[in-house]
């Protein structure tokens, strides 16, 4: 008497698993249809998460931080002025070697303290390279009045319009900047109003005042001293390479090198919580996948006892019954997933090209580094996971029915009608 | 020479706070190729019976040995294996298993022993033809009548070449007719082949057919009949 093999008579469990879902065929598909709408949903919703994230990421690294920053050592946490760079000449050929750097700026930056003749607000001050800052950073993007500044015109500076309407001061007028020069000292230089920036983000337009860097390291006796070298890389997979090279090659003594997530990790936190609500969702749709798949499972296995037990009684084992079970739930969420995915994967596609305009909640998408345009975005990662939670889903749903069916007893199950 | 070797088989279930015996010091052999027709009325003991004998159910004490091999020493997966080589079941009614058509529903037995496709599927054919379904192979059971559904489930049980074939009130939702060409179908296997059916019925004809007549009343066997 041979054994019988589950591996050898396979091929009849898949037949059977299939046809059976067949036995129903509006059940099978309205099921199936559930699941494709849920997965096609989850797609859509996970590529527009995508999408945002890559633009939140992207607005916010080049908006101010830029990509990669190189500091004084201890300069980040304490934002003295104490601790510059002295002389960045020798460090730019180095940082402009590197394979994927795109553009390179000086900064200087400062908290201080803004006059005009009405009234006084804190801010703070970025000396930068008018023509090479409007290329890394998207300052320039938000001006709105007035014009960007220029490396020969030195007294002039650009506020965020609402820091200028907390100082009541508007284009040409005057503003007396005060700051701790690096001995200590209250410096203070008196400056035009060039322009005016509108961004959105809360700090920029309440905070930024941004003058010609030579002019800032003049008035705070910085010589050719700066605070921060910042890089913008090609693509966002070259700053971990960069990073890493630069850490390599400058004295971690003299130098920090931060990441822009490093230098603010709000963007990155926002990153993760995007990533926790697509757990969050990937935890409903396997609790819908599997109520709704286990429900029509249920009622197939219910209706098929007696089947079962005749299977039984000809020699099937609980095995070969728990198999066919499984693996018919498995194609009917298979059915409803690649059904899924290609309205799903539609839906991205024309979406993605086409972007979707939320003009309308713009005030609030700046806020969150967002454009008013969203564009979902294809993630093989973020699709590995849908596919991933379907199969657990299916999995798990499959498993109480297969369990069910490979416990009956056959003389009991043949007694079934 | 004993295909069936049973000895003082006692089953019981409960049924609310007492027990009803179902079997009771019940004991018989059977010889092979015997044609052996299990009569009684419904609740006699039919059914359990045929269960214990094909290895679906367990007797509560007793002894049972069917085809040389003790039932009663057996694992489930042992008793699934056992069945698969050695018993041919046809019952009462949905005999098939509805997704498949008349040649899967006979070769899917022979699948589960592992024989190679075409060698099945050749055997399916050649059975169907023998029980009188030649070409209607491909029809699935809700396009068959009763009386052709039982008889693919009679090439099924032969197909298997089992040690014994257990058949639980074929007859019973056939009609008269039917039911007759049923029984002498399965008449004339067992003379042509030499293979062992044990039958139970109430139906007169199949009675009628039977070389062994074992009758059963309230869970014993009352009479016991060689017709020579």
């Amino acid at each position: 008497m041979s054994e019988v093999s589950l591996a050898r008579s396979w091929g009849i469990y898949a037949v059977l698993g299939w046809r059976n879902l067949w036995l129903h065929p509006l059940r099978t598909f309205l099921t199936a249809s559930a699941l494709a709408v849920g997965i096609a949903a989850l797609i859509f919703l996970s590529a527009m998460d995508d999408g945002w994230m890559q633009q939140i990421k992207r607005n916010f690294a080049l908006t101010v931080t830029g990509h990669i920053q190189i500091h004084a050592r201890g300069f980040e946490q304490t934002q003295r002025l104490r601790q510059h760079i002295q002389n960045p000449a020798p460090l730019m050929p180095l940082v402009r070697a590197q394979d994927g750097v795109k553009e390179v700026v000086l900064r200087v930056r400062a908290s201080g303290l803004a006059s005009s003749a009405g009234a006084n607000a804190g801010v703070l001050v970025f000396g930068v390279e008018p023509e090479a800052e409007a290329r890394l950073s998207r300052l320039s993007d938000f001006l709105v009045s007035g014009s960007w500044l220029r490396s020969d015109v030195q007294h002039e500076v650009l506020l965020g319009d609402g820091l200028a309407d907390r100082l009541q001061v508007g284009l040409g007028d005057k503003v007396v900047l005060m700051a701790a020069a690096p001995d200590g000292e209250i410096a203070s230089e008196v400056f035009r109003v060039r322009g005016l920036l509108h961004s959105g983000v809360l700090d920029i337009d309440d905070l930024f005042v941004i003058a010609p860097l030579p002019k800032v390291q003049q008035w705070l006796g910085l010589g050719q001293g700066v605070t921060d070298i910042v890089i913008r890389v090609t693509d966002d997979d070259r700053v971990t390479p960069v990073w890493n090279s630069l850490r390599s090659l400058l004295d971690g003594d003299s130098f920090e090198v931060l990441r822009w997530n490093d230098i603010d990790p709000m963007a990155e936190q926002w990153a993760e919580f995007a990533d926790v609500y697509t757990w969050i969702i990937l935890l409903i749709v396997i609790v819908v996948v599997l109520a709704e798949v286990l429900n029509t499972m249920l009622m197939s296995m219910h209706e098929r006892v007696r089947e079962f037990g005749l299977m039984m009684a000809l020699g099937a084992r609980a095995g070969h019954i728990f198999v066919m079970i499984l693996w018919e739930t498995i194609v009917l969420v298979a059915l409803g997933a690649v059904a899924g995915f290609v309205l799903g994967g539609v839906l991205v596609f024309w979406f993605g090209r086409e972007g979707i305009d939320l003009t309308r909640f713009a005030v609030a998408f700046s806020f969150m580094y967002m454009d008013p345009v969203v564009y979902p975005r294809f993630e093989w990662s973020s699709m590995a996971r849908i596919i991933g939670a379907s199969l657990v889903g299916a999995l798990m749903a499959g498993i109480l029915p297969a369990l069910r069916a490979a416990r009956l007893v056959p003389a009991r199950a043949l007694r079934e009608l | 020479m004993a295909i069936i070797h049973a000895h003082r088989l006692r089953k019981t279930y409960p049924s609310g706070s007492t027990h009803v015996v179902a079997l009771d010091d019940v004991s018989f052999d059977v010889q092979q190729g015997d044609f052996v027709v299990i009569a009684g009325r419904s609740g006699s003991g039919k059914t359990t019976l045929l269960n214990m004998l094909g290895a679906l159910d367990r007797p509560d004490s007793g002894t049972l040995k069917v085809a040389g091999q003790d039932l009663l020493s057996m694992g489930e997966a042992e008793r699934a294996n056992f069945r698969l080589w050695h018993i041919g079941f046809v019952f009462q009614a949905y005999n098939l298993i509805r997704v498949l058509t008349a040649r899967e529903n006979v070769a899917y037995v022979l699948q589960l022993q592992g024989k190679p496709s075409r060698e099945r599927l050749k055997a399916a054919d050649a059975w169907l033809a023998e029980v009188g379904l030649e070409g209607m192979g491909d029809r699935r059971p809700d396009q068959m009548s009763g009386g052709q559904q039982q008889r693919v489930a009679v090439a099924r049980a032969l197909a298997m070449s089992p040690s014994l074939v257990l058949a639980d009130e074929p007859t019973a939702n056939l009609d008269t007719h039917t039911g007759g060409e049923l029984i002498r179908l399965m008449r004339r296997i067992n003379e042509k082949n030499g293979t062992t059916f044990v039958i139970a019925s109430h139906d007169p004809a199949v009675i009628d057919a039977a070389h062994t007549l074992i009758v059963m009343q309230d869970g014993r066997i009352e009479q016991s009949v060689c017709r020579d």
